[in-house]
């Protein structure tokens, strides 16, 4: 028997919910039947490899990509239909933040962007612009990488929404800058109820602000789950074994990832712990070690599984 | 009182920071009555999630470890620091050891006399 990884996330209040978001550019599948449901006031972290249709989500949800099939609401407004209300409760940054402006001053940028938002705070804005080191007189379109990050970190936070989308929100800053945006973000989460959709590479940078989890790969959706059911849920085992052991018992659980030489096996596996120990043990294994597996090692079992 | 985490440590981040509090009562580098950080400001401080920082306090506070003045904070209850605080950490202390013995192969009564052999070398050594 093997125990399905949870693909749904229930209970509670939803901030996002998608159902069956299916999304094709010319051959290429980009989301095959993507269902998420995202807890309002979860920090959602949503992981995968380039190209699983992390940063295509986060564009539905805006109605700057439509999918062939399939729905998304936020608070329970229709992204499509009701696109302007759900934009005005989002705070988004984008994975390239090249989009046009670049002519404009930083300064001007964010009193345009405050003319859009009734709920702009001036006074955060110009406290995340000092904390980010924002210089007012430079040119959008002369920024760094990370400089145009920190600007769109700052329109995204002051008007206080939300939701917010960050999409790959440390991207191309440095260590310093980098640990100061986490800290900014640990900060707006304790002063302003939001729900946070994050996407990133550097999941072991988030580790400790996330707790809900979404892996996608290949535009699908493989696993969807809390962070404490995660924790719960998914163990390494390292088993001594007989020589000539006839091989892998039916574990009550699912197996993600094997490692096997002569005498140790160690087992990446999905399922309850004593269950789970009870059967290496009854098919004459030696449990040595059962260790809970960082966020980081957790994604890539879940995301590339190798039994 | 100072609070910080280990970023090798799996253990859910609440659990390590109840842990940390622990271990400040026993030490007595958080007396009785004196405040614990604010959520948002252990929060900020550690990166890490309100809500995971507002869980352990809560979890604190359940334990008796703590306790809430509305509107003003969170405090460490008197009478922290003896016997049941200290047994859990010595628990939590053995837990690990336990853990790492198993995995080593090496039996209860091997890392005893393996604790008991290392101390009194080490104490022999610092006398010398």
């Amino acid at each position: 028997m093997r125990t399905a990884l949870p693909k749904r996330i229930d209970g509670g209040n939803l901030a996002v919910e998608t159902r069956g978001l299916t999304k094709r550019f010319g051959d290429q599948v980009a989301l095959n039947d993507v269902s998420l449901q995202v807890p309002d006031g979860a920090v959602y972290l949503l992981v995968g490899p380039n190209g699983a249709g992390k940063s295509t989500t986060l564009k539905v949800l805006l109605d700057l990509v439509r999918t062939d099939q399939g729905t998304a609401e936020v608070f329970g407004l229709n992204c499509r239909d009701r696109a302007p209300e759900v934009r005005a409760n989002i705070g988004y940054v984008p994975e390239r933040p090249d989009w046009g402006y670049g002519w404009m001053h930083v300064g001007r940028l964010l009193k345009h962007q405050a003319l859009y938002y009734p709920t702009w705070d001036v006074d955060y804005a110009a406290r995340l612009a000092q904390k980010f080191e924002l210089r007012m007189d430079r040119k959008m379109g002369v920024l760094s990488k990370g400089q145009a990050r920190r600007v769109h970190l700052t329109m995204a936070l002051a008007h206080r929404p939300s939701l917010l989308l960050l999409d790959e929100p440390t991207d191309g800053l440095d260590p310093l800058m980098r640990d100061e945006t986490l800290g900014v973000i640990a900060d707006h989460l304790a002063d302003s109820p939001t729900t946070v959709m994050l996407s990133t590479h550097h999941v072991e940078e988030v580790e400790r602000l996330a707790d809900h989890i979404g892996v996608l790969r290949n535009g699908a959706l493989r696993a969807q789950m809390s962070r404490a059911d995660l924790d719960a849920g998914l163990r390494r085992y390292r088993v001594e074994v007989p020589e000539q052991w006839p091989g892998a018992p039916s574990l009550n659980g699912a197996v993600l990832r094997r490692v096997t030489s002569a005498r140790e096996v160690q087992w990446t596996v999905w399922g309850e712990e004593a269950d789970v120990i009870q059967k290496l043990t009854a098919a004459g294994g030696t449990v040595r070690e059962v260790v809970p597996l960082s966020l980081l090692d957790a994604t890539l079992a879940l995301l590339n599984p190798n039994d | 009182m100072l609070i910080s985490l280990d970023p090798q440590d799996t253990r859910p981040i609440y659990v390590q920071i109840v842990d940390e509090v622990r271990r400040a009562l026993v030490l007595g580098t958080l007396g009785a009555d004196q405040p614990l950080p604010s959520v948002r400001d252990l929060a900020v401080q550690l990166r890490v999630n309100p809500n995971t920082v507002s869980q352990a306090y809560r979890d604190l506070e359940r334990q008796g470890m703590v306790y809430v003045r509305r509107g003003q904070g969170t405090y460490a209850s008197p009478g922290q620091q003896g016997g049941p605080e200290r047994r859990i950490l010595a628990d939590g202390v053995a837990d690990r050891a336990l853990h790492d013995a198993r995995r080593n192969g090496l039996s209860v009564d091997e890392l005893v006399a393996a604790i008991r052999n290392h101390d009194t070398q080490r104490s022999s050594e610092e006398s010398q």
